[in-house]
């Protein structure tokens, strides 16, 4: 399968999308230039250190969030907490070579999967702790509109 | 009578998406059984709003990639049976038996629809019969049009709740002609997507986008949106415009009828101000 058929998959049916009811944690990634936001959910299962047992994610949108929401939470599905910073750490790496508008929805995707871990961690120590929200950093004005 | 809502919402998605599939009269039948499932869903949803009971619009995904059409006409049946199961669950006997004279009907009507090979609305070929399209347009339109048709259901419920949960027929009115439109526009895109193999529901709606407090902002909002759809439809009738002169045709109607829309919220906004 190539890559453009990957993501026309992902358009035609995204992996993961909808509401988890019983969540352990939850994180929104935020980009106020636009109001845009995702909201991602997971379950937790406790070992040596915490998995994502389960993961779906929602957003306020447009289609190059729901196919980075949808192949990133394919990724996260049943990986350790530190290997999902490092998935993280990898995409936010890489957001320099996408367009601004496609960086930014691809880092509101990852940093809603941070916030949801972050959540789970504090909510370990505090069960009230509130859902934590990451604002992105990618301006994604596009270069002619700036002009 | 949670799941008997979601289940009549998941009904009338299933059926009008099916209605996209098919390329003979079947096709309007199904999209008038749509519109009742619909009415159903207001009738339920009205239910919700006289008991003061919360509700939402949230739907679990429909799968619709079927090789023939009976595939999805059994699917239909399946999902009235099982809601015929739930009526009991809505205490308005008036809308339980509305509902179920509906069913009765339309089960039977739907045993009648004659098979049809569907499989290339899911192919993802991406061409449009007799329309050769550059890359860049085929792109620029598959884009359009998954964005849209979210676009157009969003809209739909959201003006669909808003007239639920008001009692003033001014602005009701106006709802009532923008739901319309969006029926529309969604079932002109659903169309093409079929033709051109890249046939999907659109996904669930978050919760936060028809339950919004500012009806005001929400107006604003939406004014700008529809700007943004009519540039959008701009660029995309220039990108076609070489490959496909009903292309173009379409676009450019399509973008001078976001015109109207921008007047009738306009219209919305000064009467709310």
């Amino acid at each position: 399968m190539n890559a453009e058929s990957i993501v026309m998959e992902h358009m035609m049916n995204p992996q993961n999308y909808g509401e988890m009811r019983d969540s352990d944690a939850i994180g929104i990634g935020k980009n106020p230039q636009n109001g845009e936001k995702v909201a991602i959910y997971i379950k937790v299962r406790e070992e040596d250190e915490p998995i994502i047992e389960d993961i779906k994610f929602q957003a306020i949108g447009c289609t190059t969030t729901i196919v980075a929401g949808s192949i990133i939470t394919t990724e996260a599905k049943g990986v350790s907490f530190s290997r999902a910073r490092e998935l993280i750490s990898l995409t936010l790496g890489m957001l320099d070579k996408q367009t601004p508008e496609d960086a930014a929805c691809t880092e509101m995707v990852v940093l809603a999967l941070q916030a949801a871990m972050d959540t789970y961690l504090e909510r370990k120590k505090d069960r009230d702790f509130p859902i934590i929200s990451y604002i992105i950093k990618t301006d994604c004005t596009p270069k002619e509109e700036e002009r | 009578m949670h799941d008997l809502f979601r289940e009549v919402h998941e009904l009338f998605l299933a059926t009008q998406f099916t209605g996209f599939m098919s390329k003979t009269v079947s096709r309007c039948n199904l999209y008038e059984f749509a519109n009742i499932f619909f009415k159903h869903l207001t009738w339920l949803e009205n239910d919700f709003i006289k008991r003061g009971e919360e509700y939402n619009y949230s739907v679990n995904q429909i799968p619709i990639k079927v090789d023939k059409l009976s595939m999805m006409i059994n699917n239909i049946i399946n999902r009235i049976e099982s809601i015929e199961k739930k009526l009991d669950s809505c205490k308005d006997r008036d809308i339980v038996f509305r509902m179920q004279s509906d069913f009765n009907y339309i089960k039977l009507a739907l045993k009648n629809i004659p098979d049809e090979d569907v499989s290339n609305c899911f192919d993802t070929k991406r061409e449009y019969p007799n329309v050769k399209l550059t890359d860049e347009a085929r792109n620029a339109l598959t884009l359009f049009l998954f964005e849209e048709s979210y676009k157009e259901y969003e809209l739909i419920m959201v003006y669909n709740y808003s007239k639920a949960n008001s009692s003033d027929a001014f602005l009701n009115r106006i709802f009532q002609i923008l739901i319309d439109e969006s029926f529309f526009h969604l079932r002109s895109f659903g169309e093409i997507m079929a033709d051109m193999g890249i046939l999907t529901v659109p996904r669930t709606i978050m919760e936060e986008v028809y339950k919004f407090n500012d009806l005001k902002q929400f107006l604003k909002d939406g004014i700008e949106e529809e700007i943004g759809a009519k540039e959008e439809c701009k660029r995309l009738a220039e990108a076609v415009s070489s490959s496909s002169e009903y292309f173009a045709s379409f676009f450019t109607f399509i973008n001078n009828q976001e015109n109207y829309h921008i007047a009738l919220m306009e219209e919305a906004l000064e009467h709310v101000s």
